[in-house]
């Protein structure tokens, strides 16, 4: 089929586009904020899921048909204790503050959607596919993202994996985009200073030289908006987002300020704190965490050890001072946490070098009861089997009678209500 | 091979990083979508013109409806440009609905049954924090008016015209 050379009315004509203020400079500045920002949430992205430790065990694996894509995995450090806490606030709220920039960016591209000719040259082609991976996947990522802190769960499947290779496909687009793009976004920010157009009102404000590209009004409209204005206005929107829900993972009195927040409020009790998941919720019986309740204590070829919770009480005590952090980026400060050492409990099964550690909750069936932890967490001094909380028994909701509490661990994996704790050399 | 430069279109390193990250992309995508071969392909679909082909149209629209409704009024204050005192705090509290809409409309039910928060403040937080954006527009455009009183400018614009 041949296409007329001439284009359809309506969008396809450049004359319909008649923003003033459209142009190569304004889609530069909004495309240098998110190349500087882009690849800090892809990396906090992929260390995300690093700190789960997939590699050590299929039990924590959310993504088991990863393949060569997880090619960077590492065993996830304890050291700083708030490292995942930093890397989830950093990865959602950022997220969020973006959302107005890429807006504006979309929304300073739109007339290139309705090029005409669509399709130029098979290079063009290949071009325009790539912008379906990168608008597609960006655009699916942060909806993904943005549901799934407000446990929303209306996405097609888990949202691990959807995540996940939602990220490599936008940022597959992304790399493209950034390499085919950054010479004309450099030659586009030196044709205007920055400065100068910060100091320019909208009785200033004229279109940008006509350029090759779609992007510049050939009859503009009468502008309503300097671009200093519409860079305050993307900026307002960020400043607004990340005031409304910062104090979710920053904590203390901010909390209160992240008014649109999924965990900005505070807990009824003022010495509680955040919870993830209720003992209710996760169909905890007080009849399996009441006298009853025993913890297992398996060791790779060693008979099993059976302790009560008074055995566990009348063992060395350790205390730590940790954070919850969770993956959809809200945390806690530190909480002070009391208990058994998990390498003291690895001794007490008979494993002195130990590996791993299969961790199982009273919880049935929910897809993190239970989990594996990595040699680094058994053996660190602050990783502990706890049994108390800030000076007082764990209540059923924080994991009574016990859970694990492992430094920059994801919140998922400091396990409630545990069962068991099967050890291996 | 020039002839085929000349076919493509480009050069030759385009061609390679063209290849290489469709062939991730492709990669990735085929990964995901045995999680669901319909839903997952629509969602995709709709994440690459959902914006585009709707969100733009849609505020475009609501954008010139204001133009056209509040420019014939006599007292329209036409001397400043009065429609950014309208937009810039509407745009803002919608985008705070386009991210926030299922806390806001209490979808997530079982919510305050995991977290042990309430769904109820959204709604009012949301209701509030657009109340106080179209206040301070409004004081900050009342402040532009008196201070373009005060010492008249040249004659300014209108708010004619497209969007932004």
């Amino acid at each position: 089929m041949k296409l007329p050379k001439s284009s359809p009315p309506g969008p396809f004509r450049r004359s319909f586009w008649r923003s003033p203020i459209r142009g190569p400079w304004l889609t530069s500045v909004f495309g240098l904020m998110l190349l500087a920002s882009i690849p800090v949430l892809f990396v906090t992205g992929l260390l995300s899921y690093a700190a789960y430790n997939p590699d050590l065990s299929p039990v924590n694996d959310q993504t088991p048909g990863k393949g060569l894509l997880g090619f960077y995995l590492f065993s996830w450090p304890t050291h700083p204790i708030w490292l995942y806490r930093l890397n989830q606030g950093v990865h959602v709220t950022l997220g969020l503050v973006l959302v107005p920039v890429l807006l504006f960016k979309l929304w300073s591209v739109l007339p290139k959607l309705f090029e005409w000719p669509p399709l130029r040259s098979p290079a063009h082609a290949l071009e325009r596919l790539s912008l379906f991976a990168l608008v597609g996947g960006a655009i699916f990522e942060f909806a993904t993202g943005i549901l799934n802190i407000q446990t929303w769960y209306k996405f097609p499947g888990s949202f691990y994996p959807l995540h996940f290779y939602g990220a490599w496909v936008f940022i597959a687009g992304f790399v493209v985009h950034v390499t085919i793009k950054l010479p004309a976004m450099i030659r586009a920010l030196r044709s205007r200073s920055f400065i100068a157009e910060l100091r320019t009102n909208l009785a200033g404000t004229h279109t940008e030289p006509p350029e090759a590209g779609y992007l510049v009004a050939v009859t503009p409209a009468e502008p309503t908006i300097s671009r200093r204005g519409v860079l305050a206005f993307a900026g307002a929107g960020s400043a607004l987002i990340a005031l409304l829900s910062i104090g979710q993972s920053l904590g203390g009195p901010l909390r209160r300020a992240a008014l649109l927040a999924p965990h900005g409020q505070d807990v009824a009790s003022p010495d509680d704190f955040q919870v993830n998941q209720t003992a209710a919720s996760a169909g905890i019986s007080e009849s399996e965490t009441g006298p009853a309740w025993r913890l297992t204590l398996g060791g790779y070829g060693q008979a099993p050890v059976v302790l009560r919770r008074a055995d566990l009480l009348r063992m060395q005590q350790h205390t730590a001072s940790l954070p919850i952090a969770c993956v959809e980026g809200w945390s806690t400060d530190n909480q002070v946490w009391t208990g058994v050492r998990l390498r003291d409990l690895a001794r007490l099964a008979g494993v002195t070098r130990p590996s791993s550690v299969l961790v199982q909750s009273l919880e049935l069936g929910g897809a993190f009861s239970q989990v594996v932890l990595s040699a680094g967490q058994i053996t660190d001094p602050d990783s502990l089997l706890a049994l108390r909380v800030n000076g007082a028994d764990l209540t059923p909701d924080h994991g009574y009678p016990a859970r694990v509490i492992v430094p920059a661990s994801p919140g998922v994996h400091n396990t409630k209500w545990v069962a068991s704790l099967t050890f291996r050399s | 091979m020039f002839r085929f430069l000349r076919w493509y279109g480009a050069g030759p390193l385009h061609l390679l990083t063209m290849i290489a990250c469709l062939a991730l992309a492709g990669y990735a995508t085929a990964e995901l979508l045995p999680g669901n071969y319909v839903a997952i392909p629509v969602w995709l679909a709709a994440a690459a013109i959902g914006h585009d082909l709707i969100l733009v149209p849609l505020y475009t629209l609501a954008d010139r409806s204001a133009i056209a409704v509040f420019k014939h009024r006599r007292s329209s204050p036409a001397a400043v440009p009065w429609i950014n005192y309208l937009r810039i705090p509407a745009a803002l509290s919608g985008m705070l609905l386009l991210i926030w809409f299922p806390l806001i409309f209490r979808l997530p039910t079982r919510f305050p049954a995991t977290t042990t928060l309430s769904l109820d403040p959204y709604l009012w937080h949301w209701l509030a924090v657009t109340g106080a954006l179209f206040l301070l527009s409004a004081i900050m455009f009342a402040l532009r008016l008196r201070a373009r009183r005060i010492r008249p400018a040249a004659p300014a614009r209108s708010a004619r015209g497209s969007a932004p």
